[in-house]
Order: structure tokens, then sequence, then C-alpha cells
């Protein structure tokens, strides 16, 4: 039983949303809030008890002495919250300071060892060789040059810059229509998942319990 | 002024028939074909090629908001690795719902493989925050990041886990991925540690993955419905006995979502085409009449 009130209120809850499609209203309003708060509830629990329980305050409890480099996180965390006090707010830069650091560090080496590199080196291909047809790297390569031309502002796009330029928009163009194509792909998906927990689930949940 | 009621047409009615055009496929599934495509086989292949030995990681890097693409592609990716014996780690690096979509599907899937045992066959190391930070962490040692199991088991005493020190003990990792968690198993964990890589992502995400593939730090790519579905067509024809699984009336999955998919495409592609004929009809006859 507790299952099919899950389920109801569930439907319930995405007509609210679906109702926005006529126009705006209070159970939509009702609905996104509710969403949204939840969403910080859960969130906050999760790291609760995913990372901060076992992987911070079980270990501190447990082996205090031996786990004592633990506490530094622990304090960088919890300076971020200085800034709610205007006299010391100043010290919660510190702590965004090592977070940004790590990250930028982190990201550095990741997107040019496993984005950059690779994908350049990708590009610089042999127009008769490789895995694709020499028509597909022909495409690939005049692709790649035409749009970077039309990336590049430090020559006015005038005499031999304009048509390549405006071949690279053309290239943009397929690129976002392509994209727009699975984002379209995308959304319906999830209409379909609403439609199906609508008209199976929640019948489904109905009928189990009647 | 004919023209300008068809060119103006309430957006609400566009609505309707898309509900309409998504709601009668689920009812009476109509069963389109299914064709699949080089990105989807590598996957399958790959999973094919693992034995009982084997481990294979599968990240749950997305949340409620796109269950309905992402769960059928972790379920058949899931239902292939337990079909074969091929042992199984799943985790959550997606912070809203990751953990409560891994845990679902590692409970549904499992119930479907009776002989199977958590802890042999199987773990479920739950959700941890950071994601980057995490992944860094796990090519050194799982147990630094993830001392417990979801259930709170350490994870020595699981036996599976005595053998899977790091990302050197595992065979392939898959990332159900929304969004960018995905693009970072493969541009920092292939990148640095040379684990093989595969993807099942949102439609919306699946375009930049491509580049991923050609470069070859992703073997293989399930994008959006249309890869799931696929996949399942794989793992179907070559476990026929998963067809009382699929086949069952009532429950969802990628094949039948297909169906609505193709209707939706269908009526949005008209409604594109009667747009633009509008448009132009609309501007002949202002030309004509002088008023463009």
């Amino acid at each position: 039983m507790a299952e099919a009130v899950g389920t109801w209120l569930g439907a319930f809850l995405t007509l609210c949303i679906f109702s926005f499609l006529y126009r705006d209203n209070p159970f939509f309003r009702f609905a996104e809030s509710l969403f949204a708060g939840i969403s910080l509830g859960y969130y906050i629990g999760i790291v609760s008890n995913n990372t901060l329980g076992p992987n911070l305050f079980q270990p501190l409890f447990t082996d205090f002495s031996g786990r004592a480099h633990l506490l530094i996180p622990m304090l960088l965390g919890l300076n971020l919250y200085t800034r709610y006090l205007p006299k010391i707010a100043w010290l919660s830069r510190i702590s965004l300071a090592v977070y940004i650091a790590y990250y930028v560090g982190i990201n550095m080496v990741q997107k040019l060892q496993g984005e950059v590199v690779p994908q350049v080196g990708q590009t610089i291909m042999n127009p008769i060789g490789g895995t694709y047809t020499p028509i597909d790297n022909l495409i690939i390569i005049v692709g790649v040059l035409a749009v970077l031309v039309y990336f590049y502002f430090s020559i006015e796009h005038k005499g031999v810059m304009g048509p390549v330029s405006r071949l690279g928009i053309w290239f943009l163009m397929l690129g976002f229509g392509a994209a727009f194509g699975y984002t379209v792909m995308g959304r319906v998906s999830l209409l379909i998942g609403r439609m199906n927990y609508l008209f199976l689930e929640t019948v489904n949940a109905t009928v189990a319990v009647f | 002024m004919q023209l300008e009621r068809l060119a103006n047409i309430d957006r609400r009615v566009v609505y309707l028939l898309i509900a309409i055009g998504t709601t009668l496929p689920i009812l009476l599934p109509i069963g389109f074909a299914v064709s699949t495509t080089p990105p989807v086989e590598n996957l399958y292949h790959k999973i094919e090629g693992c034995g009982t030995d084997d481990v294979v990681m599968i990240s749950f890097d997305y949340g409620p908001t796109t269950a309905p693409e992402c769960t059928p592609m972790a379920e058949a990716v899931m239902r292939h690795c337990f079909s074969r014996g091929v042992k199984v780690i799943v985790l959550a690096l997606f912070p809203i719902g990751g953990v409560t979509m891994a845990g679902e599907t590692v409970e549904n899937i499992s119930a479907e493989y009776p002989h199977l045992r958590y802890g042999e066959d199987y773990v479920f190391l739950g959700y941890k925050d950071g994601a980057q930070a995490t992944m860094k962490q796990m090519g050194v040692a799982f147990s630094g990041v993830f001392p417990r199991d979801q259930m709170g088991t350490a994870l020595e005493e699981l036996p599976l886990m005595q053998r899977v020190r790091n990302y050197e003990n595992v065979s392939l990792i898959v990332s159900i991925a929304t969004n960018v968690i995905g693009e970072w198993w493969a541009n920092l964990v292939n990148a640095q540690f040379g684990t093989p890589v595969a993807v099942g992502c949102t439609a919306v995400s699946a375009p930049k993955y491509y580049a991923f593939l050609d470069t070859g730090q992703m073997l293989g790519l399930l994008g959006g419905l249309k890869g799931a579905s696929e996949y399942e067509r794989l793992i179907l024809d070559g476990y026929p006995e998963l067809r009382r699984i699929y086949n069952r009336t009532g429950v969802y999955n990628a094949m039948k979502g297909m169906d609505a998919q193709t209707v939706d495409h269908a009526i949005i592609m008209i409604f594109i085409l009667f747009g633009n004929i509008v448009y132009f009809l609309i501007r002949r006859r202002d030309r004509r009449l002088g008023t463009a």
C-alpha cells in the first residue's frame, strides 16, 4: 500500500509539472519548489551518509591518532562557513584557494593529456589512410580548418578568410543540427518515461492495491 | 488570414499531439525493428570477450531526471555481465539520485539471477562525493576512497574486493552518465590509467562523446534511448532466455520506448515541414502583394 501511495504521489506531482504546459499555476510552483527542496535535502543526506560518515567521522572515532590527518580537510571544510561571519569572512578564502588549486591541478593535466593531445593527434591525420575513407578524411580536415578560421579573430574575415569562415559556419550549423536532433531525442525520451509512469506504473500499482 | 492562422497554431495543440503520439505506442506497442551500430556493438563484444574472472565496473553517473534513457542501458549491461558470470562492481558518482538509481537497479537485476552471491559475484560500493578526486584515488586503491560498501561492510571482508585493489584489476569501466562525468572516465581514468572505458550517455550529451570514441579513449558508446534499445536487441539475440524479462507486458524498456520515440519524431518532422511550407507561402504571397 505504501508503495502505491508513493506512486500516486509521484503521478500527482508529474501532473502538477505538466500543468505548466497549459499555463503557469500554483500546482506547478508547488511541485517545482518541492523538487528543489527535496533535492537539496537528499544531497545533504547522501553526502553525510556516504562521504562524511565513512570517510571522515568513522575513521576518526575508531582510530583518531592514526587518522589525525583527516582533521585538515575537516577544518578546511568548516572554515568555508566563516564567510557568514563578516569580521572573519576572509578566512574562508583559504579553503577556497586550496579547493580551487586542487581542481585546477587535476583539470590541467586531465584536459591536456586526456583531451587536447589525443584530439589534436587524431586530427593530424594521413588523408588517404586510417580508419576512415579518403572522403571522410577530407571532410574532417576541411571542417576543422574552416571552423578554426571562423574562430580566428586576429584577422578580419575578408578575402580568402571570408568564404573559408562562412564554410566554417556551415560546419558549425551541421554540428548544431546533429546536437539539436539528439536533444529532441533526449527530451522525448524523458516524456516517454513520464508517460510510462502515468499510464503503466501508476495503473499497475493501483491494480495491485485493489 | 488563413495562412496566418496556420502559422500561429497554438503550441498546446502540438503538446497534445505529442502526448497522444507518446501514449498510444506505450499502450499499444508497435514493435519497430531496431538496427545496431558499431559503437554499441563494440561494448557488447568487449563484454562477450570477458570471462568469469573478469571484473566490469558500472558507474551510475546519472539521476532520476534522466532515468528513462539511462536505466535501460544500466540494466542491459548488468544483465549481460550477470548472464556471462562476469563480476560486477557498482558505484555511483552523481550526487542527486545516483546511488538510489544504482541501488534499485542492483536490487532488481540481481533478483533475476538468484544464484549470484553478493560480495563474490557483485559488489555495490555506493556513492562518493567529488567525482574527479574519487576517480583519481581509485587508481591507487578502491579502499582508500570506499572503505566500506553501501551496506557498511568493510571492503576487505568482501571476497571480490580482496582481489580487486585498483583499476589494474578491472577489465572494463562502463559509465552510465548524464552530462560530464562520463567524459571524466575517458579523459582522466582512461588517459592516466589505461583502463578501457565505455559510456552510455543521455542523447543530449552524445555528440560530444563521439570525439572520445574516434580517439580510442572510449571503446563503446550508447547514445540515448536508441543506444539502449540497440544494446537490448544485442543481448536478446545473444541470450534468448532474457526474452521472458523483456517481453513482460506493462514493463518499460528501451525497445518499447523507441516506438513512441519514432512516432514523436514523425510528428515533430511533420510540424517542422508544415511550419516551413507555411512560412514560404506567406513570403511568396506578401511579395506578390508587395507588402514584404
